[in-house]
């Protein structure tokens, strides 16, 4: 079992009496940002630093792995110093050290779960390998009480789920996307509307901004089903602009924005809500990188607000990678015991369901 | 960049000694020369699943608890592998408080030729090293595969595998190119040419090459213990928080973006 790709151990260290002040050190490398956090208790963050690489990508285009993990390598060590500096905290007092195993690049996850090992081996304390959704989930304890059964949309550059939460700590993944995420198709719709990268945040503004819409089509998939696909939608944008072109006029891209965020926010909030209320959720998870997109925060809380449903979203701090939301994910796995060995491997794919706790 | 650091670790420091930048995961712990424990495991592209455990282990095998320095192979070599060491290495060192200190992965690679030199080892392809006792100088180019043709290639110089000299930086070269330049150099030089380390993938280039001897050797942690502790008695220990691999060439997207990139990757 030790030697197994994130092989996890169960360990029932005598942890009981610190259950609520525990200390944990995260740290989060999975993509472009470099983070380190310390987390109390699984909810009060004490730092939580976050160091972009986006200027050094932004020349490319777009996020280069070899030159992320280069960066990561640069920097990890002076994060963590200031986390800790920030928290006003001694590396004796940490209890544990979690890190993001993955989902993520498996060059930049490697720097933070081998620094993470380290560490743990240096400071004799428990390792807590770390699933990046369930980060990105959790980051919602940060900012409220988590209400069980919960529904998690969680939309980002690079995933797009419908993860619902029968219990604490427990994950069932009932949609994802097919294709794109959510963050990619919007990314890669503002490169045809030519904004530079990343250009998501860019369409989402001018979509509010537009007083036209194109109408384009809506991925609805099978009746049943929660899944979603993008690719479609951007083909149609750009279908939309070469058509426009070839009758020698000039798209409007404000109008194509509006077209391409109604189509998503349709889809995505109007599946949340169906989910939610077959599933019977208590409360709705919005979380990820594009959680801050107003569109589908807006639409999202109108259509709650309507059902009566409590909506949590963390803010913008606590929506793109961070480590605070690590620490917040791995306290679930702290407060049962249940820790990784120092043989954990990242891995650019793994299972959120799997990660579940231990009942 | 190196330091001057007053932590002088005394005359013979406790080491820990690490090397990821190869195929093999080598480590050691090392009192000064003395190699109180090493491992050598050949496990590739699991560097990372042991590095931490393997490291663990050692130390309990070596019965030490705390080390007064830590050595790591900086590279060049395998990137992933590389980072693998090094962020390990910045991490326990900045955890433990302790002097680190970054070693060429070449310089420990061509070390590995010092038993053959010295007589301590035998192989056929080492025979030619019997020059030494004419006193002619003998040439270790270490090397590396870097695909394409290419070697991360050093240079050293010894008389008797005890004292070493090096004569070229840590490179990227075309091992084709830069092979014959130095056959025809040691030639000109009388000195015996000897490639060691990652033969296989350039044997034929090496073959062709008139009065060179090729040594299959891998990285011998063993070894690292006496250059990291020249390197701590003379206080040359690296910065933790800036210490980074050496890559020895830019990456792909930066060199296709041209110069521009260069100066703000310094940033
Ligand atoms: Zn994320």
């Amino acid at each position: 079992m030790a030697g197994s790709a994130g092989g996890e151990v169960i360990m029932m260290a005598n942890v009981s009496e610190k259950k609520d002040g525990s200390l944990l050190l995260a740290i989060e490398t999975s993509c472009d940002e470099t983070s380190a956090a310390v987390v109390r208790g699984g909810r009060e963050v004490l730092s939580n630093i976050v160091s972009s690489q986006i200027e050094t990508h932004r020349r490319f285009g777009g996020v280069v792995p070899e030159i992320a993990s280069r960066k990561h390598v640069e920097s990890i060590t002076v994060i963590i110093q200031e986390a800790l500096t920030e928290a006003g905290v001694s590396r004796q007092a940490i209890d544990a050290v979690a890190v993001t195993q993955g989902p993520g690049l498996i060059g930049a996850l490697l720097v933070g779960v081998v620094a993470a090992k380290a560490l743990a081996l240096a400071l004799d304390v428990p390792l807590i390998g770390t699933h990046h959704i369930a980060g990105h989930i959790y980051a919602n304890r940060l900012v409220g009480d988590i209400v069980y059964p919960a529904l998690a949309l969680v939309v980002s550059g690079g995933h797009t789920e419908l993860v619902l939460l029968p219990e604490e700590g427990v994950f069932k993944i009932i949609g994802r996307t097919r294709d794109d995420a959510v963050g990619e198709a919007y990314d890669k719709v503002a490169r045809a509307l030519s904004f530079p990268y990343p250009g998501g945040p860019h369409v989402d503004k001018l979509a509010h901004q537009a007083e036209e819409e194109i109408v384009l089509p809506r991925a609805w998939l099978e009746d049943d089903s929660y899944d979603f696909s993008f690719s479609g939608l951007k083909s149609a944008v750009l279908a939309e602009i070469n058509r426009t072109k070839m009758k020698g006029l000039e798209p409007s891209f404000g109008a194509l924005a509006r077209g391409f965020q109604s189509s998503v926010v349709d889809v995505v909030t109007t599946k949340a809500m169906r989910a939610a209320a077959e599933f019977g959720a208590r409360q709705l998870l919005l979380c990820g990188g594009v959680a801050a997109n107003r569109g589908i925060r807006e639409r999202l809380a109108a259509l709650c607000g309507e059902a009566g449903l409590p909506m949590l979203v963390p803010p913008m701090s606590l929506c793109s990678d961070n480590a605070a939301m690590i620490g917040a994910a791995a306290d679930l796995k702290w407060r049962r015991g249940q820790f990784s060995s120092l043989d954990l491997a990242a891995s650019a794919q793994v299972s959120l369901e799997a990660w579940s706790v231990t009942l | 960049m190196t330091l001057t650091d007053n932590r002088t670790a005394g005359e013979n420091p406790l080491m820990l000694c690490f090397d990821t930048s190869t195929a093999v995961l080598a480590a050691s712990v090392c009192r000064g020369a003395e190699v109180l424990a090493s491992r050598h495991s050949h496990a590739e592209r699991n560097h990372a699943v042991r590095i931490v455990s393997d490291l663990k282990a050692l130390l309990k095998e070596a019965g030490v608890g705390e080390v007064d320095a830590i050595a790591v192979g900086q590279g060049p070599g395998s990137y992933t592998g590389v980072r693998i060491g090094v962020s390990a290495a910045k991490t326990l060192a900045w955890a433990w408080d302790k002097p680190l200190v970054g070693l060429s992965s070449l310089e420990t690679l061509a070390m590995a030729a010092g038993p053959y030199l010295r007589g301590e080892k035998q192989a056929a392809e080492a025979d030619p090293f019997a020059a030494r006792l004419t006193g002619q100088p003998v040439w270790i180019v270490p090397i590396m595969d870097a695909r394409r043709g290419q070697v991360y290639g050093a240079r050293f110089e010894t008389a008797d595998g005890s004292v070493w000299r090096r004569l070229d930086e840590d490179a990227i070269r075309l091992i084709g190119d830069w092979g014959s330049a130095l056959a025809a150099s040691a030639a000109e030089a009388g000195a015996q040419l000897a490639f060691v380390g990652e033969i296989g993938p350039h044997a034929a280039a090496l073959a062709a090459l008139e009065g060179a001897v090729a040594l299959p050797l891998t990285i011998d942690a063993g070894e690292m213990g006496e250059l990291a502790a020249e390197r701590l008695a003379q206080g040359l220990v690296d910065d933790v928080h800036r210490f980074a691999p050496n890559y020895t060439q830019l990456t792909e997207a930066e060199t296709k973006l041209g110069d521009g990139a260069r100066t703000e990757g310094q940033a």
